[in-house]
């Protein structure tokens, strides 16, 4: 120490120094105000690291919100299900139907009527007997494949084939289902082929 | 050295906080990552790879792919659309109300504002999300890469600089495998590619007794010599197929979209 403090006393050979000052006032408001900014910043951009949260979503709530609620969509999604498990090995998948098996329901007129009323009614009731698809005679015959369905599972199937393999013809509701249910022959009968085209659609 | 403890500290807290930050961090969000749900239908998202498209990774590991190619989609916002998909009462009014509304490209407040005039007014409306940015637009993308995308990629392949175009979703984008193979041969089949030729994924032979079902169909400037025909190697066939396993098509619930099938 006394060595250091003689040197120091020297001009000529004089090592530089520091003193200890306080540090500026306005460093310190700089930096608090950065940091303050900082955790705006960070609240309201990070998801507070949520692992489902992504740009360009800030917050867990926002994601929730932009989930797509879609009536139609969930209810064609049921549809589909249901129609490859009761429907499709006969009609197929691509709603094209089966020479010797099954009439095609892509652009029949059958399906993509006005009304779904006289659709509902053949997997309902079941169908048997000469009828006329796409200017093509058939003679099948179908069991009351959806008399078990529940309405809705119903329902998602008439909007499946209504909407798909370019059929545009509208959704139908489960209080549709239920008000058709309500008002059928309930005697079991398979409906006469002869008669479709009698009903009301 | 009376500053050295101070020293000490200081780089403990320097290396300690980017450790802090670069590893335990992003391991406590993403390190128990697991396979997630595809909304509307309930599959698993995503689902492993073939064993031929998880050789294919290494090839393109090997082969230095990700220098020029990136696969990660960035996504800038969401574009609400709403649309009248039936009308309960009204029907004229409510035709003459949407024709005079802005259906498209609006935000979460605006749609909803919008949905509740028109069924105030009597129609049935759907609203649509749909993902909007410039990497979306590009290559067709519905929606951004998300974590959950790489959980079968080991190493993961994200790359930096885009040389050639973003890969996150080839597999959608250019399905045809034909094609892939074709263009690994010859990049010169499309316009001003800078992509160097992967000849030797190929085997250039001479016909035998009959063509190989599996030879390229070349356009005549890339074509062999007469009597020969270009055969992929297995190396080839797996980069394909890793390639046509990249899609980042599936609507998640971190990427919401409203996928196509569900659009009446």
């Amino acid at each position: 120490m006394s060595d250091e403090s003689k040197s120091c006393s020297l001009p000529s050979n004089a090592e530089p120094t520091a003193t200890r000052s306080t540090v500026p006032m306005w460093i310190i408001v700089v930096t608090l105000l950065l940091l303050f900014l900082g955790f705006v910043f960070f609240d309201r951009h990070s998801g507070w690291f949520d692992s489902k949260v992504y740009a360009p979503y800030g917050t867990a709530d926002q994601v929730q919100a932009s989930q797509p609620v879609s009536e139609t969509g969930k209810m064609l999604v049921v549809g589909k299900q249901k129609y490859e498990m009761f429907c499709g090995s006969c009609h197929g998948s691509d709603g094209m139907g089966k020479a010797g098996v099954a009439p095609p329901l892509a652009g029949s007129e059958i399906v993509v009527a006005k009304g779904f009323h006289r659709l509902t009614m053949i997997p309902l009731q079941g169908l048997a007997g000469p009828i006329k698809v796409k200017n093509q005679d058939w003679n099948m015959n179908m069991a009351a494949m959806g008399a078990a369905l529940p309405d809705y599972d119903l329902a998602g199937v008439m909007t499946y084939i209504r909407n798909s393999w370019g059929n545009k013809a509208g959704d139908v509701t489960a209080e549709d289902i239920k008000d058709i249910r309500a008002h059928m022959d309930k005697s079991g009968a398979q409906i006469q082929g002869s008669k479709l085209m009698e009903m009301s659609e | 050295m009376k500053t050295g403890i101070g020293v000490f500290f200081a780089v403990v807290l320097t290396l300690g906080g980017s450790w802090f930050g670069f590893v335990v961090a992003p391991t406590m969000q993403l390190g128990s990552a697991k396979q997630t749900t595809v909304l509307v239908t309930g599959e698993t998202w995503p689902q492993q790879r073939t064993g031929e498209a998880t050789l294919g990774l290494q090839v393109y590991r090997a082969n230095g792919c990700a220098a020029c190619h990136t696969e990660q989609i960035r996504q800038d916002g969401t574009s609400f659309e709403v649309v009248l998909t039936g009308v309960k009462k009204n029907a004229e009014a409510v035709s003459n109300l949407v024709a005079t509304m802005k259906l498209s490209g609006l935000n979460k407040d605006e749609a909803d504002a919008a949905a509740t005039i028109v069924t105030d007014a009597g129609g049935k409306v759907e609203t649509y999300i749909s993902a909007t940015g410039a990497d979306i637009k590009r290559y067709n993308a519905l929606r951004r890469s998300v974590a959950a995308d790489y959980l079968y990629d080991a190493p993961v392949q994200l790359g930096s600089l885009r040389a050639g175009p973003d890969l996150a979703n080839v597999g959608a984008r250019l399905a045809d495998a034909s094609w892939q193979l074709t263009h690994l041969y010859a990049p010169g089949i499309v316009k001003n590619s800078s992509m160097p030729s992967f000849k030797f994924l190929f085997e250039v032979r001479k016909i035998g007794s009959t063509p190989s079902v599996e030879a390229l169909n070349l356009p005549k400037e890339f074509a062999p010599a007469d009597g020969y025909e270009v055969v992929p190697k297995a190396e080839a066939k797996q980069l394909v197929a890793y390639l046509l396993s990249l899609r980042a098509d599936a609507p998640l619930f971190e990427a919401p979209f409203t996928p196509a099938t569900t659009k009446p």
